[in-house]
């Protein structure tokens, strides 16, 4: 079996939500949106995910919307709140948010929108005041993940809610890798708009949500039925949505003791990998991180070539924008922190999660080492890999 | 424990039955697809999100998946375009006609890739090549031409040495290439009935002139005047990379009788042009020697054959190579048209001794 250590891409699923998904697949029928018994059983099932969901961000569940997951969150809030403030067209973000976010700036930025995407510092972290400084008036929306999905970096979000409320600009807060993995709180944030995905926290792929605190400032992008509140037309997806609800509710009942055992199973990973290769560089803050979270710039080797040379091994690692059709560009986060591109190509993602056991790093911490000894005297980077 | 190969995987029907082949002879196998094209040519580019749809990379992953085994798609264009791309360029600015099939192999299949397998573990590389390698009771190994003549890829081969084919398989090197697809047909891989690739994949249009016009600065072009064998001006024309030794369109000469690219002076930019018969030279000079056998004493004159471009035919000829490996070849009898930057490569029989690169003709005068 390998070892996954790709959590932040996407976690297995939870043992809660193939069963309670199970349960579903042996009783199925019933749109939640129809008036006889098959479907008032169904929306009940619908309701209870729902209020699952809520509750691991402290939301009402009438808050919650259903989508097909992170990205469509992310599309509903951004393109939802710009269509909702028609007068105002300037949007703020920052330069290490998920493609996600930074694909739908990009398509406003097209369309003629003002779109402003702030800078981080060296650790990856956005700070506030650089909003504050581009924030006002015609600003619709200010959109920011919570924490960074290549890096951990956990960002100081709290102190942007009253600036935004004051500007009258919407706070659009990207939780997807931080809900289930660390506590968060809609109200602590004091965020108009918050982004869930499913199978970062243990769910079944193809399921998400969006926390909306006022409909009436946000418009849906998808027309139809008078679905999820009228913000998400189509019939509800009950099956993500019950896996979603058993993985949230199995979650948060594990956060407090699973993110210490992670957070020290990544330490003493972190220490044994360092140990032995000179030079290793952890990217990201020291503290204020993701505790599963592991970035890490490996001296003198391709991370292309350490992922692959460790999937044979059976470690299942990433680089932070891989693609399948290995066109791998450098990380546009560790760039924005100011890596150069040689490090950005050198630097691999280790993402633990719920199901990691302290025998499993224990062999990934030997092994680690010696495949990167044996790429970096096989292939040392030349010349051209860097350009 | 079992053997681990690193196979290069095109897509293409060729590294597609090299990789189940060695699948099934039991190794443990790796496939790897190679990003090599700068930029992706024009029909994909043109599709949003290009970089996860690359339909050769899926029908060699389709394989992958059918054989059982893992299979990576690997950046190396970086590397490509500095090591294939760049001397491709130069060498046509430069008046030469380069093969950068045979720069792909040797800096990019049998270099780069080998580091990677190295990394990987990987005991040997396979690939689709059609030729093969044998191991004397002496133990030194030796290059061959393919079994199917019509398919032989030996001359892209010759810069492999001793170390290079004790660890690299060649698969289809006994097979016809229709005895592959029919391999492949009855494994029932996706790729038995694709087409031919293109000899040159990073210029698919096949337009030489107008990429290195895109390659390069202005000020690196050279224009200047077709001229005859007397030194008469005939035409100008736009730049040396725009021919090649033997051409005969695009000269722009109104004359009644043929006439043929005989020479290209980059330095002064005059493409000398002459007939048919002007363009035969004794023997050539090439460079950059390499022996699959060093054990070839340098310094002594030998009977081959020489093949000067890949589809000419090899022609029986001496060549001496002296220890600046630098060779020069005359040819036995009547010599074809030389063209500066090809490979030369020496066989002998069934046999690839090594080969160089062309640095030019040997004149009469000279020869005398």
């Amino acid at each position: 079996m390998p070892i996954y250590l790709d959590h932040n891409a996407g976690a297995p699923v939870r043992a809660e939500a193939a069963a309670a998904v199970s349960r579903l697949l042996a009783d199925m029928g019933g749109n939640p949106s129809s008036v006889h018994r098959s479907g008032q059983r169904s929306r009940r099932m619908l309701e209870v995910a729902r209020a699952q969901v809520a509750a691991i961000v402290g939301a009402e569940p009438r808050q919650i919307v259903f989508t097909s997951g992170g990205t469509e969150s992310n599309n509903l809030a951004i393109f939802g709140a710009i269509t909702a403030a028609s007068r105002r067209r300037k949007i703020i973000s920052s330069q290490i948010e998920h493609s996600s976010i930074l694909a739908p700036i990009a398509e406003l930025e097209r369309r003629g929108f003002d779109t402003v995407r702030v800078a981080p510092d060296s650790d990856g972290r956005v700070d506030p005041g650089r909003v504050l400084a581009v924030l006002d008036s015609e600003t619709a929306l200010v959109t920011l993940g919570l924490a960074n999905s290549e890096v951990g970096t956990i960002q100081d979000l709290a102190p942007l809610a009253s600036m935004c409320g004051e500007a009258g600009a919407l706070l659009h807060i990207d939780a997807a890798q931080a809900v289930g993995r660390i506590p968060v709180d809609v109200a602590a944030l004091g965020c108009d708009l918050l982004a869930l995905s499913g199978h970062k926290l243990g769910a079944h792929s193809g399921i998400g949500a969006l926390y909306v605190r006022d409909f009436a400032r946000l418009a849906p992008i998808v027309f139809g039925g008078p679905h999820e509140s009228g913000m998400r037309a189509g019939t509800p997806n009950l099956l993500g949505a019950v896996s979603f609800g058993a993985a949230a509710e199995a979650a948060m009942d594990a956060m407090a003791l699973e993110s210490v055992r992670i957070g020290s199973l990544a330490a003493s990973l972190l220490a044994r990998i360092r140990e032995a290769i000179p030079g290793l560089r952890l990217n990201g803050p020291i503290v204020g991180r993701l505790p599963n979270t592991l970035n890490l710039t490996f001296p003198g080797v391709l991370g292309e070539s350490m992922l692959i040379a460790l999937d044979l091994e059976g470690i299942e690692v990433s680089m932070g924008s891989a693609c399948a059709a290995g066109a791998v560009e450098p990380s546009h986060v560790l760039r924005a922190m100011g890596r150069s591109v040689a490090d950005a190509r050198s630097s691999l993602r280790i993402s633990l999660g719920w199901n990691n056991t302290a025998q499993e790093i224990e062999a990934v911490a030997a092994l680690i080492p010696e495949v990167w000894r044996r790429v970096a005297t096989a292939e040392p980077l030349s010349e051209a890999s860097a350009r | 424990m079992r053997r681990r190969v690193l196979v290069a995987m095109s897509g293409g029907v060729d590294s597609s039955v090299a990789a189940a082949m060695v699948r099934e002879q039991g190794y443990d196998v790796v496939g790897v697809a190679m990003r090599l094209a700068p930029e992706p040519s024009a029909p994909i580019a043109k599709r949003r999100g290009t970089c996860c749809s690359h339909d050769d990379f899926e029908d060699a992953r389709r394989v992958a998946e059918r054989m059982d085994f893992p299979f990576y798609v690997i950046d190396l264009r970086a590397d490509f375009a500095a090591r294939v791309v760049d001397n491709f360029v130069s060498e046509y600015l430069g008046g030469c006609t380069p093969n950068p099939c045979v720069m792909c192999n040797r800096e990019i299949k049998f270099d780069r890739l080998w580091s990677r397998a190295r990394a990987l573990a990987a005991d040997y590389v396979a690939t689709g090549h059609y030729a093969r390698i044998e191991q004397g009771t002496d133990g030194r190994f030796h290059l061959l031409r393919a079994a199917d003549d019509a398919k032989d890829q030996s001359y892209f081969l010759f810069t492999l040495g001793q170390d290079e084919l004790a660890r690299t398989i060649f698969p289809l090197g006994a097979m016809t290439k229709t005895e592959v697809r029919a391999r492949a047909r009855a494994l029932g891989l996706a790729t038995a009935d694709k087409p031919e690739s293109q000899e040159i994949c990073f210029v698919p249009d096949g337009d030489y002139a107008s990429f290195v016009e895109r390659q390069s600065k202005p000020a690196q072009l050279r224009p200047g005047s077709v001229v005859d064998s007397d030194g008469r001006r005939l035409a100008a024309h736009s730049g040396v990379h725009r021919f090649t030794i033997g051409q005969r369109r695009g000269l722009g000469v109104a004359s009644g009788e043929r006439l043929y690219v005989r020479e290209i002076r980059a330095e002064s930019g005059e493409v000398v042009a002459g007939r048919r018969e002007e363009l035969d030279s004794p023997g050539l000079i090439a460079n950059r020697i390499s022996l699959v056998d060093n054990s070839i004493a340098s310094g002594r004159e030998l009977s081959v054959e020489v093949k000067i471009r890949y589809r000419h035919r090899a022609i029986p000829a001496t060549m001496r190579v002296d220890s600046g490996r630098r060779a020069e070849i005359r040819f036995a009898s009547g010599g074809p048209a030389v063209t500066p930057g090809q490979a030369c490569v020496f066989y002998r029989g069934e046999e690839v001794l090594g080969g160089g690169f062309i640095e030019r003709a040997i004149t009469e005068e000279q020869a005398n």
